[in-house]
């Protein structure tokens, strides 16, 4: 009875202590910490990726920018007529200060710019012969963030004005630590495109002439060519536009159709965002397209007013719509595949680009004006046009990059205005998102949105 | 460590020593209960000296007294007996088990305590209080029953999320649910649901096999599960068998359900008057009319509605008939040393919306065993299966309830019977037909225990716990479904939570003479938690004929996903009493977790209480009216740990890109983050009147929570956008009042009331970066305000000129009562709260005769509700939605007064987030309501039957409130922010008759 009664003692002695302190000191199973992370080269270049991933999400060029770019712009050419009041506030041109795809455009854009910024800051750790395709990789992605945030959040850029307007805030620094201040104030619209030019450069200089799917030397060159363009710096824009054309090696598509719905980039895909049915998102499918090809049935449809602006009969382009099986719209064929990448420089737009650049500046750097638009409005079966004006050109950048993210941008770079809004009406401008202004004290909003 | 474990053992033994005194006469004899069976442990005392013992583990004991003495027999649970010492040397004595409302053992955690001498506030609810509610989930059953417990279903979805909260929000960003325990063993409470709503992880509990739940209140009570119970505690007890004969128990019912409320839409009739109205004012007689006849084409499919040939009831479709079934069976008994309880049920529950369906089975074996008068052991085991067949989250297009924005005209039907594909919105009907989401849990619960008394007054128990809770999820579109495009999608998940608990203590309880009672629980306690998810998603079918993953052509997603926690905690708790009436109780919890920083990884929580029965004092123990007159006071700290488990830490995680690997920051760490701390005060007052005929208590708290967890905003310029923090101070306060009358104690009539009404009045204290506001959607926390204060424009009205909606520019310093048709120019403010400040319930239960009849009444007063769903369903033709009829009374012409603007396609015309949409939800309920009638003995006696009963019982049978939504507590389950409703099912009423039959 005794001895019972003592084992009984040191056996519950015993159980008291079956928990042990070490046991406490768990470690995450699928995730990593910053310090791991920005440890080794081989993690660097995955944040590379990730921030690709990240630019390629639904909020930027999955499709929203693209989408929002248009939906600014858009009078009678297309109709929001989706149930989402969000994008219709867009296209009514009248946003809220609360506009959810509007506050998502801005923290991914953030996102990819703090994912770039961390790469950029840790290259050291890159195997060398790899620093510079890396280092030129993070330049392009981080100027491609500021220069869309800085269209969108700031007034148009004014070439020869000091451009004081404000743009958005320039972040250069990766940021791990999130204990200390993060507040930050605006850059006016001029630095921030000194930046993005800057980077652009960079990259260039350091982006291999060929880089599979990721950006190349001539990524870096078309987006330039892009941006030059929007600042109406048209040498720069010429240069850079003729510079791809003629060295990158890329050619139009045999046919327009032949342009979109690719599983893999197309000879004409300067630089593409990458969907596979795996990963990658593609936003634009979801809005434009109809439910048998992964859409929505048709939130923007295409209305009379934008066919009837095509001159010739046999332009594919005037024909490349279908009818929505839900709401009898007619949608735009450049979305119907919702695994395929989504085209973002096209050679096209560097021909439009050489055209409208040489055309203002009075050369034929490359190939005459007409020649570079004739080039396009072939290549889709259309008519050749014996001169252009500006008009022309113009007007063939919206018929060929209808859709693509183009239109506000090209209004306000030539002062044209929007229905009843003249370009640099402050309604064109985004608000800064309200959950921002609330976090960041250092923040102005744009005039127009109230307080 | 062992240092200071020989300590307390010396400590014990020396505690042992046994009182000893001078004798005239020793009688000896046995204690036993009604069942026969010897009570070890009970306190045997001569009244008005210090003498006293206990029984053996035989019941046995030997006291010394003199001849004419009252010699006191008392043990917790049961009535005390007071025997006169006379000639015999023998008495031998029975106790009964204690039935008052005072007399009751409350579950305190490691232990019970008679209420009579409890220090803390804990709400106690037995079997009676929730069988026969015809819900699927036991928290539905206890609403209205217990002061300040709030008990609150999503919606009314089977499977629905249900929030509890007691004593108010404690918390902002680490939930506010209380911790669950059941028979000792933590259960794992975390939605696994993957459609976007949460599902009720306590639904696989069925009601039948619950003898009692405890909840667990104030910080007193609650402190000795330290940092898990800052949200209170539930202790939910199992059914135990007793002693007898095997007990035969068969209850049955069955009924109907249907939504607590509908609502009025436009007919066709209607909506192409309002439509046509808003087209013309927005571009005009001829281009509008034109416009919006394109659009009736469109919507009428084919129809002719200018004929009105179509008028659909697109609310009817979604709304279903309900039906329920609930059945348990369960036997139970015992010998002198085997004690058994085993049952079975079965629930069917289908849902009042269309395609919700839920079926369980639980079943359960308790059985203990005295191996020993001084070993006992046994094992509680249950296991259950729950499968649901799921409808969308109230944010997708295709929750059925979303079909009321589908216009009359629209036929939901094709000439050949096939749902109409064609409809401005996804016609769920398809997706219905279509598709499916299946879930299935299957959950076991059990615990082996082994309790050793070392003496009577000292024993030891260790538990071994366990709960596996595994989830598996089926879901298929098919190519018909809206948005299908890839020939059929297929998702499978499973998950499994396995949570183990070893919990080891040792409990010392010994009365010194009838002068001091003293009970010391010390032990240890160690949590581990795993939890493993993985899943699949596949594309491109053959045919629709296959629904499972073999048969995707393409594998498309799949994610496989570890995870735990691991909780160490050492605990201890004293109850002394002196004199029976100064009582005094302190507790003390040392918690370790895994979820927080190597430097912040332990806390401490301790409590003190004290109470003070002044009714057994001599001034008042002779008063005949006032039986119990009790003040306590308690203080204590408890902590909240609920904040995911590596919430602490910078992460970085896995994506890809193209198919090829990347990482990517997922989260902004805070090496500083701890648990959120909870120091409540309590100030309560119980009191007994004339025999207790009526008890009551009010209470009085304050609780302060400090370092908030909370996802605090970030500046998105930083690249993540919110960061977990201990931040901020906020404060619950409120009373509690609780009442239990016994109206009418009769032979063949009892009628009994019991009442509660609390309040808790919310503030949050202090917020970091000097208090400034933190903004969430319609959602502020700001210092002064209540938690999650609504905050947004304040609509004022519509300008009787033009018809224009107005807000308030509530600009500061403005002048006040101006106004603008820009909301940009207005400024947001503080316009209500989505928490009740009054909560309340009130129950009858009478019997006459065979006759047994009882209702609960339930109320909330003081919240707001916003409806989200208001800016497309009541915007004044905004869009094509179907609106609700009040869009009628919208302006027309100057000089109308009214409160819908002027209709206006695309005109956005009030339709911002403001106080339009935003309403008092306050309500009143009849909850549940029950008439029984039992078969007469002499009848039931001939069947060989103990009872028979019949009985009708209703749930949520009358709502009296204000609101214009669906129903004042139904709110959304996609997580759009607090007090929103967003296309929220209101919940079942419910129908149902039903049979018990005992034997």
């Amino acid at each position: 009875m005794k001895n019972y009664k003592l084992i009984l003692s040191s056996l519950s002695a015993a159980l008291l202590f079956v928990g042990c302190e070490d046991n406490l000191n768990l470690e995450p199973f699928q995730e990593i910490s910053t310090e791991v992370a920005i440890a080794t080269g081989e993690n660097i270049e995955n944040i590379l990726i990730g921030t690709y991933a990240e630019a390629g999400e639904n909020d930027s060029y999955g499709g929203d920018i693209q989408m929002f770019s248009d939906l600014y712009g858009f009078t009678n050419e297309a109709t929001w007529g989706g149930t989402f009041s969000q994008p219709r506030e867009v296209f009514n041109k009248r946003i809220f200060t609360d506009n959810v795809y509007v506050r998502n455009i801005w923290l991914n854009g953030y996102e990819v710019i703090n994912g770039a910024n961390l790469v950029i800051d840790n290259l050291s750790l890159v195997d060398e012969e790899r620093q510079a395709t890396v280092e030129g990789e993070a330049k392009f992605l981080r100027a491609l963030a500021y220069f869309d945030l800085v269209r969108l959040f700031g007034q148009q850029y004014e070439a020869g004005e000091e451009n004081t307007q404000q743009g958005v805030p320039l972040s250069l620094q990766g940021i791990t630590d999130y204990s200390g201040d993060l507040n930050i104030a605006r850059s006016s619209v001029e630095e921030v495109y000194s930046q993005v030019v800057s980077d652009l450069t960079d990259a260039y200089e350091m982006l291999p002439e060929t880089n599979g799917i990721f950006a190349d030397k001539y990524s870096a060159q078309g987006l330039l060519a892009r941006v030059y363009l929007q600042m109406g710096n048209y040498e720069g824009a010429r240069d850079a536009a003729d510079d791809v054309i003629e060295n990158s090696g890329h050619s139009l598509a045999a046919s327009y159709a032949g342009a979109f719905n690719n599983d893999a980039d197309s000879s004409e895909d300067v630089f593409a965002f990458q969907v596979t049915s795996q990963d990658g998102d593609n936003d634009l499918i979801v809005h434009y397209a109809d439910q048998a090809a992964g859409g929505r049935g048709g939130d923007i449809t295409i209305n009379d007013a934008f066919v009837d602006k095509f001159d010739s009969e046999e332009d594919e382009r005037a024909d490349f719509f279908y009818e929505s099986a839900q709401n009898d719209g007619r949608l735009t064929g450049k979305y119907t595949n919702q695994f395929a990448n989504i085209p973002f420089i096209r050679l096209a737009e560097m021909y439009l680009i050489r055209a409208e650049a040489n055309f203002r500046l009075g050369t034929e750097v490359g190939n005459s004006p007409a020649d570079d638009v004739n080039m396009v409005r072939n290549r889709a079966n259309a008519s050749s046009l014996s001169s252009v004006d500006l008009e022309d050109i113009l007007l063939e950048r919206e018929l060929e990059l209808a859709f693509e993210g183009f239109l506000i941008h090209d209004l306000k770079r030539t002062k044209r205005s929007v229905g009843e809004l003249s370009y640099d009406d402050q309604a064109l401008v985004f608000p800064i998102p309200q959950r921002e202004i609330d976090v960041n004290t250092l923040l102005d909003q744009n005039p127009g949105y109230g307080i | 460590m062992k240092v200071k474990l020989n300590f307390f053992v010396t400590l014990l033994i020396g505690l042992i020593v046994q009182f000893s005194y001078a004798q005239q006469k020793t009688v000896t004899g046995t204690v036993i209960d009604e069942q026969g069976i010897p009570l070890p442990g009970v306190n045997v005392i001569v009244e008005g000296t210090v003498t006293g013992t206990q029984t053996d583990f035989d019941g046995n004991y030997s006291i010394n007294g003199e001849v004419g003495e009252t010699i006191v027999f008392s043990f917790v649970g049961f009535q005390s007996v007071e025997q006169v010492l006379g000639t015999s040397d023998t008495i031998n004595v029975t106790l009964v088990e204690a039935t008052g409302e005072l007399e009751e053992v409350v579950v305190v955690g490691y232990g019970t305590q008679s209420k009579r001498k409890l220090t803390d506030n804990i709400s106690k609810l037995t079997s009676e209080d929730i069988s026969e509610v015809p819900t699927p989930s036991i928290q539905n059953a206890i609403a209205g029953k217990a002061a300040g417990v709030q008990v609150s279903q999503v919606n009314g979805k089977v499977e629905g999320g249900v929030n509890i909260r007691i004593r108010g929000v404690a918390s902002i960003g680490a939930g506010s649910e209380p911790l669950y325990v059941l028979d000792g063993v933590p259960l794992i409470n975390n939605n696994e649901s993957n459609n976007g709503a949460p599902t009720n992880p306590l639904v696989t509990l069925s009601s039948n096999e619950i003898e009692s739940i405890d909840i667990l209140k104030d910080a007193s009570a609650a402190a000795v599960y330290g940092s898990r119970g800052a949200n209170g505690v539930v202790i939910i007890t199992t059914k135990k068998g007793k002693q007898g004969k095997g007990r035969f128990s068969l209850n049955y019912s069955t009924g109907v359900s249907e939504p607590t409320n509908t609502r009025e839409w436009l007919n066709s009739n209607e909506y192409i008057e309002l439509m046509t109205e808003a087209a013309v004012n927005s571009f005009g007689e001829a281009d509008g009319t034109e416009y919006i006849e394109g659009i009736f084409d469109f919507l009428a499919n084919g129809t002719d509605w200018r004929n009105r040939e179509v008028d659909t009831d697109w609310q009817d479709l979604a709304f279903q008939n309900g039906q329920t079934t609930d059945a348990d069976v369960s036997v139970s008994g015992g010998s002198e040393n085997t004690s058994y309880f085993f049952s079975g049920a079965y629930n069917n529950t289908k849902g009042i919306i269309t395609g919700n369906d839920l079926e369980r089975v639980t079943a359960r074996a308790n059985i203990s065993h005295r191996v020993s008068d001084k070993f006992n052991a046994g094992m509680n085991i249950s296991f259950s299966r729950t499968e649901i067949d799921r409808i969308a989250n109230d944010n997708a297009f295709v929750n059925p309830i979303q079909a009321i924005a589908q216009p009359a005209i629209s036929p939901a039907y094709l000439e050949n019977g096939d749902p109409n594909p064609n409809t401005i919105y996804p016609n769920f009907l398809l997706q219905e037909k279509h598709a499916f989401f299946n879930t299935n849990i299957r959950r076991v619960t059990g615990k082996t225990f082994a309790e050793y008394l070392f003496f009577p007054s000292l024993k030891f128990n260790t538990d071994f716990g366990y709960d596996l809770y595994y989830q598996t999820e089926d879901n298929y579109v098919g190519r018909l479904a809206p948005f299908q495009s890839t020939n059929g999608q297929a998702y499978a998940s499973s998950v499994g939570t396995e949570s183990y608990v070893s919990s080891n203590y040792f409990t010392y309880d010994k009365s010194f003479g009838n002068v001091h009672d003293l009970e010391v629980v010390v032990g240890v306690e160690y949590n581990h938690t795993n939890r493993r998810f993985q899943s699949v998603t596949g594309i491109e079918f053959p045919t629709d004929d296959f629904t499972t993953i073999a048969s995707a052509a393409e594998i498309t997603a799949g994610n496989g996903e570890l995870s735990g926690n691991r909780f160490l905690s050492y605990f201890g708790r004293a109850t002394y009493s002196f004199l029976d009436r100064y009582l005094f109780k302190a507790s003390i919890r040392h918690d370790g977790s895994s979820r927080f920083g190597n430097e912040n990884q332990f806390g401490t929580f301790p409590s003190l209480a004290g109470g003070w029965i002044v009714s057994e004092e001599e001034f008042l123990r002779e008063n005949d009216v006032l039986s119990l007159l009790k003040f306590r006071v308690s203080w204590g700290k408890t902590g909240n740990a609920n904040i995911g488990d590596f919430a602490s830490r910078n992460l970085f995680t896995g994506t890809s890109y193209n198919q090829r690997p990347g990482i990517a920051p997922s989260q902004a760490g805070n090496t500083l983050l701890t648990w959120e701390n909870v120091e409540q005060y309590n100030y309560g007052v119980d009191f007994g009147i004339i025999n207790d005929r009526i008890s009551g208590s009010v209470d009085y708290y304050v609780k302060n929570s400090d370092g908030l967890l909370f996802s605090v905003p970030l500046p998105g310029t930083s690249g993540q956008d919110v960061i977990t923090r201990n931040i901020g101070v906020m404060q619950n306060s409120g009373i509690e009042f609780a009442l239990n009358t016994d109206n009418v104690v009769r032979e063949n009539f009892t009628w009994s009331t019991s009442f509660n009404l609390s309040q808790n009045r919310n503030e949050v204290k202090s917020l970091p970066n000097n208090g400034a506001d933190i903004i969430t959607g319609q959602n502020i926390f700001r210092e002064g305000q209540p938690i999650s204060a609504f905050y947004m424009l304040e609509y004022a009205g519509v300008d009787p000129e033009n018809g224009d909606a107005l807000y308030f520019t509530n600009e500061e310093g403005g002048v006040s009562g101006e106004t603008t048709n820009n909301p940009n120019d207005a400024r947001r403010v503080v316009a209500g709260s989505p928490y009740p400040l009054w909560i309340g319930g009130l129950t009858n239960t009478m019997n006459f005769g065979g006759f047994d009849f009882n209702f609960t009444f339930q109320g909330e007063w003081g919240a707001d509700i916003y409806n989200a769903g208001g800016i497309y369903q009541s915007a004044n033709g905004d869009y094509f939605d179907n609106q609700s009829r009040d869009q009628l009374n919208r302006w027309q012409q100057p000089g109308d007064i009214t409160d819908v603007p002027q209709a206006r396609l695309f005109g956005a015309n009030g339709t911002v987030q403001s106080t339009r949409y935003l309403q008092n939800a306050d309500f009143i309920r009849l909850r549940n309501l029950t008439f029984g009638y039992t078969i007469p003995t002499q009848v039931t006696e001939n069947l060989k039957l103990e009872t028979f009963r019949v009985y009708f019982t209703g749930f949520n049978l009358l709502t009296f409130t204000d609101y214009d939504g669906y129903d004042p507590e139904a709110r959304s389950d996609a997580g759009q922010g607090a007090g929103v409703d967003f296309y929220s099912p209101p919940p079942a009423r419910t129908y149902s008759v039903g049979v018990n039959i005992n034997f």
